[in-house]
């Protein structure tokens, strides 16, 4: 398993200049990640050359903190029994990708999804504008950025009967007579 | 097709020979299908379990949980009596409340089903609504799956080879990372803040400490207690007992972490620039205030903020009562506790030290000379064991033992220590001993799990090579020719129940007697006030059972003079002190000002 792994790495690295591998694990995943421009051929060569068939799987994470989108292909090859992990960083601020859905049609789905919960766009891509969300006008719901309390709050009204509602820190400290200072109430929950 | 191609029509004819054959699906009788394991339906709630801490309502991100007031729930310490009630109608079944919920009262069911034409029928509280919810629950929290970190971060601290060398300070501290990392498993519900006899703002200076602000928190702190870092040190922490955390896991390190916080004002110029006291004009009252115990510094430090003129009479050559003088400096460094008292004379608090009230200054005196007089007293004489053989040479009382040895004094203890107690001065003297290099014991008349004194004190003193004799009651001292202690009777006892429902009683076991050798014999069994430096003084200020009368607002019998500290409050913990004086310092105002309510 580990020279199989170490095997998929080699090739993928000859093929292809900016691919790194990423963290190791002890199963039977491996982790490579490449730059933007190099998704669709990387993908496509996984597919096509080395057998990884299947598209298991599309995920984004979104590191507010450093400005950028992740999207996590993982594809899984039914021979090696191996998951590759395919990973490439977007600007947040202009999260642009190639469309794949002509390698696997189903990424369309995912990119359709990408496209509204994080407002990724995929050049290419030839979808009905709206996917889940109906008449959506706030930003892309998924980005970490966006306060889903404050959006209940500001668009959903309390049913009548829940006025009687109480805050705890303000129910003890009634209580026992704590005077919680004004500039102190800032930390308060 | 031709006319008479039947195979359409008598095709599905060919299914009857099915008939009456066992089916594979579905079974007979029908049984309704069970929800997944895991399945998120309607919440239920254990309303024992749960302490109202509202992390539930806090977290949910559609706002569908209130915080309500149940009939037959009333608060109390640990719990704020509040339960959570669920808008289903906005509920989105994520879950959340159920994995951040402290004690995992809160759940979900496999019901998923209800249907009304009424609206206002979502609304629930669960527990209360679906009590039959209890034999449903299906996605509950358990203490892998849930949100909360119930591991505490560990604190640093000395070998116990290392720790009996010196007075080195055991504990270590938190540094940055430590602290931020504990003070964010913090979920600020407060439910701690009723415990502390001071109502300290808990959960806000945690979570400033939490965002990095360490003089945000040092300012919260500041507040209500003059006296923090000593209180991050030493303080019985009552609040780590309710932490909501505490149900499952360890509480939160509240005392270590207002220890970091404070700690990171190093002297008292620079708590003084960060705490930015403000100090109001001078209103030409006076207040004399007798001993500079954690209540008397108090009192005074916030009644100096509000304008009066404080001066503080103590007795000893330094400020802070029994935590200077009872607590050994391995817990409590000398330079901290002098830190904290520089601070509070910079705000402009006067303390005459060395003048003992009744002594180099009577009561009179102070009485007439100030508008109010506060008195912290304490309790600065021993119980004796009231025993045979109890005047023999190196048979003292504990506390006057921490007392020399914390003011510089040597003490002639020997090399087999005996320390009769099971407090925090008798845990103290123990382990002071042992720094002299004494072999130690203590006697316990109960069981090690019944002592008074904290549990990391008893773990400490195990840890250091100190031998604990629970169940043993001292019976006489015995002397040698030059009336030197020699050796220690004691008898062991048995746990008997107390039919009232008390805490078991130790009864003696006849015949049990048992010597041991012994240089020094120390009685931590208590300790009790002196009043006779009131003088005429003590008809019109009460004292019943040893202690100050006072109202609730420490006033006592005689309604200029206020009083705080051991000598008041049966809790006998420096914290309780501190809140003492601060509420007496509310009450001197509000009279001085004519502003009492």
């Amino acid at each position: 398993m580990k020279e199989l792994k170490e095997n998929i790495i080699q090739r993928l690295k000859t093929n292809f200049a900016d691919a790194v591998a990423g963290s190791e694990f002890s199963y039977n995943r491996v982790d490579v990640h490449v730059k933007k421009e190099t998704i669709p051929s990387i993908l496509f060569y996984l597919k096509e050359e080395m057998g990884y068939v299947h598209l298991s799987h599309i995920s984004c994470v979104d590191w507010l903190e450093e400005g950028e989108f992740e999207l996590v292909f993982i594809v899984w090859s039914p021979v090696d029994k191996v998951k590759v992990f395919v990973k490439t960083r977007l600007d947040r601020e202009n999260p642009v990708l190639e469309n794949i859905d002509m390698i696997w049609r189903q990424a369309n789905t995912y990119e359709r999804e990408f496209r509204e919960m994080f407002g990724i766009q995929f050049t290419g891509l030839v979808a009905p504008d709206e996917f889940i969300l109906e008449d959506w006008q706030g930003p892309p719901p998924f980005r970490r950025d966006f306060d889903t309390a404050e959006y209940a709050k500001k668009t959903f009204w309390n049913r009548p009967g829940r006025e009687d509602a109480q805050d705890v820190r303000e129910t003890i400290s009634g209580r026992d007579g704590e005077e919680i200072p004004d500039f102190a109430k800032k930390y308060s929950r | 097709m031709s006319f008479f191609d039947l195979t359409g029509t008598l095709k599905p004819l060919t299914a009857l020979k099915q008939f009456g054959k066992q089916p594979h699906t579905i079974s007979y009788p029908k049984v309704k299908k069970e929800a997944a394991d895991r399945y998120r339906g309607f919440h239920y709630n254990d309303l024992e379990e749960c302490i109202g801490c509202g992390n539930c309502s806090t977290i949910c991100q559609n706002a569908a949980i209130d915080m309500i007031q149940i009939e037959g729930i009333d608060g109390k310490k640990g719990d704020s009596g509040l339960r959570p009630r669920v808008d289903n109608g906005r509920c989105c079944w994520c879950a959340l409340c159920v994995e951040v919920c402290p004690t995992g009262s809160l759940s979900l069911t496999k019901d998923y089903l209800y249907v009304s034409e009424d609206p206002d029928t979502f609304l629930w509280t669960p527990g209360v609504d679906n009590p039959e919810g209890k034999e449903r629950v299906s996605f509950t929290s358990t203490g892998d799956s849930s949100l909360n970190v119930f591991q505490r971060v560990p604190m640093r601290e000395l070998e116990g080879k290392e720790r009996v060398k010196s007075f080195a300070e055991v504990v270590l501290g938190y540094n940055e990372a430590e602290a931020r990392a504990e003070a964010s498993r913090c979920i600020s519900c407060g439910i701690c803040t009723e415990v502390c006899p001071d109502h300290m703002h808990i959960p806000e200076y945690i979570n400033a400490i939490a965002a990095g602000k360490d003089d945000e928190a040092v300012r919260i702190i500041y507040d209500n207690n003059p006296l923090p870092e000593m209180c991050g040190k030493v303080c019985t922490r009552r609040c780590e007992d309710v932490c909501a955390l505490a149900h499952r896991g360890e509480p939160i390190a509240i005392r270590w972490l207002k220890r970091y916080a404070t700690e990171t004002a190093v002297t008292a110029d620079i708590t003084h620039e960060i705490v930015n006291p403000v100090i109001k004009e001078s209103n030409g009252k006076t207040v004399g205030i007798v001993g500079a115990g954690p209540s008397g510094l108090t009192a005074a430090y916030y009644l100096a903020l509000r304008g009066y003129d404080v001066t503080i009479f103590e007795a000893n050559a330094k400020a802070g009562g029994a935590t200077m003088y009872g607590i050994p400096k391995y817990r409590l460094p000398i330079e901290s506790l002098d830190k904290q008292i520089e601070y509070i004379q910079s705000i402009g608090v006067k303390i005459h030290f060395n003048t003992k009230v009744g002594k180099d200054i009577t009561f009179k005196e102070i009485y007439e000379k100030y508008d109010v007089v506060f008195m912290g007293v304490g309790f600065p004489a021993a119980w004796t064991l009231g025993i045979d053989g109890e005047d023999a040479q190196g048979s003292v009382q504990a506390v006057n033992y921490l007392h020399a040895i914390n003011s510089g004094d040597k003490v002639e203890i020997g090399d087999k220590v005996i320390v009769v107690g099971g407090g925090n001065v008798a845990i103290d003297a123990a382990r002071v001993s042992k720094r002299f290099g004494a072999d130690v014991t203590i006697l316990y008349r109960r069981r090690v799990e019944d002592m008074p004194a904290d549990w990391e004190e008893i773990e400490g003193a195990e840890d250091e090579g100190i031998h604990i004799i629970p169940q043993a009651i001292p019976v006489a001292v015995h002397k040698d020719e030059n009336g030197r202690v020699k050796s220690l009777e004691y008898v062991l006892a048995e746990m008997v129940p107390d039919e009232r429902g008390g805490r078991p009683k130790p009864v003696e076991i006849e015949g049990s007697n048992t010597t041991i050798e012994a240089t020094s014999v120390m009685a931590a069994i208590g300790q009790m006030g002196d009043y006779s430096f009131l003088d005429e003084y003590a008809e019109t200020i009460k004292v019943d059972r040893g202690r100050f009368v006072v109202n609730d607002k420490q006033q006592t019998t005689d309604p200029k003079v206020f009083a705080g500290g051991d000598a008041v409050n049966r809790t006998a913990d420096a914290i309780s002190a501190i809140a003492d004086g601060f509420r007496a310092c509310k009450a001197i105002d509000e009279m001085m000002m004519g502003t009492e309510k």
